[in-house]
């Protein structure tokens, strides 16, 4: 479905990326796993047009990206939960799902994903003329996640989906991630520093470090090797984060 | 009484004006954080546009203004294209601002004199049969300009209120407003926003120089008189609370009339002045509230 390869990519003159190759396959929960500052969210940044990559190439489903602003790319069906969840906080939370919508082909069917969001996050309606600053952390991840829903997307980016939030809320999200995986097929790269989480819903993995990939694969592979998660996640081999 | 009366009514038409001389100005620099220091001069040159189809076609100044926005609205498009788009290269919103000052205020070297070799340096105002002419309403004596720039005023504050608020464009200026990033992340093309949103700026600095040149006068340099009214405004309302621009035309409006009346109408520049600074140290965030919501 995705295909990057050799992609470098640099802020200003330090080099964030170097000669990254992946493949984010139809259907998958792919997860990019790593240490603070690895890469992982530059990764997805560069996927989702915000970051120009000065080497490679990525295409998506035949159309090369890294040319592309940010607002084409959604509207080739990409689109990306950013990190600290980037809200729009004096709107409220109807008009940010709206905002979601977009593109031309995502705001013909707005009205019926706004009530498609709604079921999967009823807090959200309860909430709906609420201005979005004043949600707490976990409904404003479900808001992002539901403007991000609302383009109509076939490849989801989720950027540290469960920084700063509660187990028992984090396992909620999970859960409607999944079941929109199950259900409507959608692709998920999941960016995750909580590598207990980003194992347990994952297909495959990548481990980056320092810009590089370092090892990919299952995530039962992954899990499997003690040593690995314990060389480059600091993960002991009981599986317990440091 | 009756003085008293009068000295309202009139504070609250010049004050509706004074409302909408600034909502380009607020526009710009609430969505897009540029000052446009030319603001005055764009006011102007609609005004010119307006006083050339009068002179030349004899359409009724009021009736004018729909094509005076067209007009003022593409130009407010080639501004944008040519002089304000590359400063959002800039890496802080503090350069884009100053950059921005200093280009507009270029930009008002060049348009003075273009408007002094079309339009000659003479003072212009459209002298229509109703010029000069007033209602009288329970004792009360408003000009039909001034009662017709009042109601243009409230009728093209309502719609970009509506435009702002209501409708799917408004919301993606609004989204561009508190985080372009993310903005661009739903799908929207925020060079976009910005473009049609400097045109529509342009655009209502051209209306309100069809009101100015109906009801007072211009000339290509009076543009800064008019530019010091909108900063005035523009401190009241609080800088990006395009909303509250109008309610703070009419304190302003009504502030300097009673001030008029009090002291004189030779100090009617010197009581708006003195109110600016009475508003910069006690009030540098305006008079108005406005919702300022942070990340929880």
């Amino acid at each position: 479905m995705l295909e990057a390869s050799n992609v470098s990519a640099f802020y200003g003159d330090i080099q964030a990326l170097w000669n990254i190759s992946l493949a984010i396959h139809g259907g998958e929960i792919v997860t990019f796993i790593g240490s603070n500052g690895a890469g992982k969210s530059t990764i997805m940044k560069t996927i989702a047009g915000l970051v120009k990559p000065k080497g490679g190439n990525i295409v998506f489903e035949g159309i090369r990206l890294d040319r592309l602003p940010a607002h084409k790319i959604v509207e080739l069906g990409i689109s990306m939960v950013p990190e600290g969840r980037r809200l729009f906080p004096e709107m409220t939370v109807l008009e940010n799902l709206e905002v979601g919508a977009s593109t031309r082909a995502a705001s013909r069917l707005r009205y019926s994903n706004v009530n498609w969001i709604h079921e999967l996050f009823p807090i959200l309606k309860e909430r709906s003329k609420q201005v979005a600053g004043t949600l707490s952390g976990g409904e404003q991840q479900m808001l992002a996640i539901g403007r991000a829903l609302m383009a109509q997307p076939k490849l989801l980016l989720i950027d540290e989906m469960s920084l700063g939030l509660s187990p028992i809320v984090v396992e909620r999200i999970l859960q409607v991630i999944q079941e929109v995986n199950r259900t409507k097929k959608l692709t998920i790269a999941l960016v995750e520093q909580d590598v207990g989480i980003a194992l347990s819903v994952a297909d495959r993995g990548y481990i980056i470090e320092h810009g590089r990939i370092v090892v990919e694969g299952d995530t039962k592979l992954l899990q499997g090797d003690g040593r690995l998660m314990e060389a480059y996640l600091g993960v002991d081999l009981k599986g317990k984060t440091e | 009484m009756e003085m008293f009366t009068q000295t309202i009514a009139y504070g609250i038409l010049v004050g509706a004006m004074y409302g909408l001389i600034t909502l380009g100005l607020g526009l710009l620099m609430g969505v897009m954080k540029f000052l446009n220091v030319a603001h005055g001069t764009f006011i102007v040159l609609g005004g010119y546009v307006s006083y050339w189809l009068f002179t030349r076609y004899g359409l009724n100044p009021y009736l004018s203004i729909p094509l005076v926005i067209v007009v003022m609205f593409l130009i407010g498009l080639v501004v944008y294209k040519v002089t304000l788009s590359p400063l959002l290269k800039l890496p802080s919103v503090g350069n884009r601002l100053n950059s921005s000052m200093l280009i507009t205020f270029g930009i008002i070297y060049v348009m003075d004199n273009l408007m002094t070799i079309f339009w000659k340096p003479d003072v212009r105002s459209i002298v229509a049969p109703f010029t000069g002419r007033s209602l009288e309403f329970l004792g009360t004596k408003l000009s039909i300009t001034g009662l017709c720039g009042f109601a243009v005023a409230i009728v093209v504050a309502v719609a970009l209120y509506f435009v702002l608020g209501r409708t799917q464009f408004g919301k993606h200026v609004r989204a561009a407003t508190q985080d372009a990033e993310a903005a661009s992340l739903c799908g929207i093309n925020v060079h976009r926003t910005y473009l049609i949103s400097s045109g529509i700026a342009i655009a209502l600095a051209g209306v309100a120089g069809v009101i100015i040149v109906s009801s007072y006068s211009i000339s290509p340099n009076s543009g800064l008189r008019w530019l010091l009214v909108a900063f005035v405004v523009m401190i009241l309302a609080g800088e990006g609370n395009i909303h509250a621009i109008v309610p703070a035309g009419l304190v302003l409006g009504l502030l300097e009339a009673v001030g008029v009346f009090i002291v004189g109408a030779p100090y009617r520049q010197v009581v708006a002045l003195v109110i600016f600074i009475v508003i910069l140290i006690f009030r540098p965030q305006g008079l108005f509230r406005k919702r300022r919501l942070t990340y929880g």
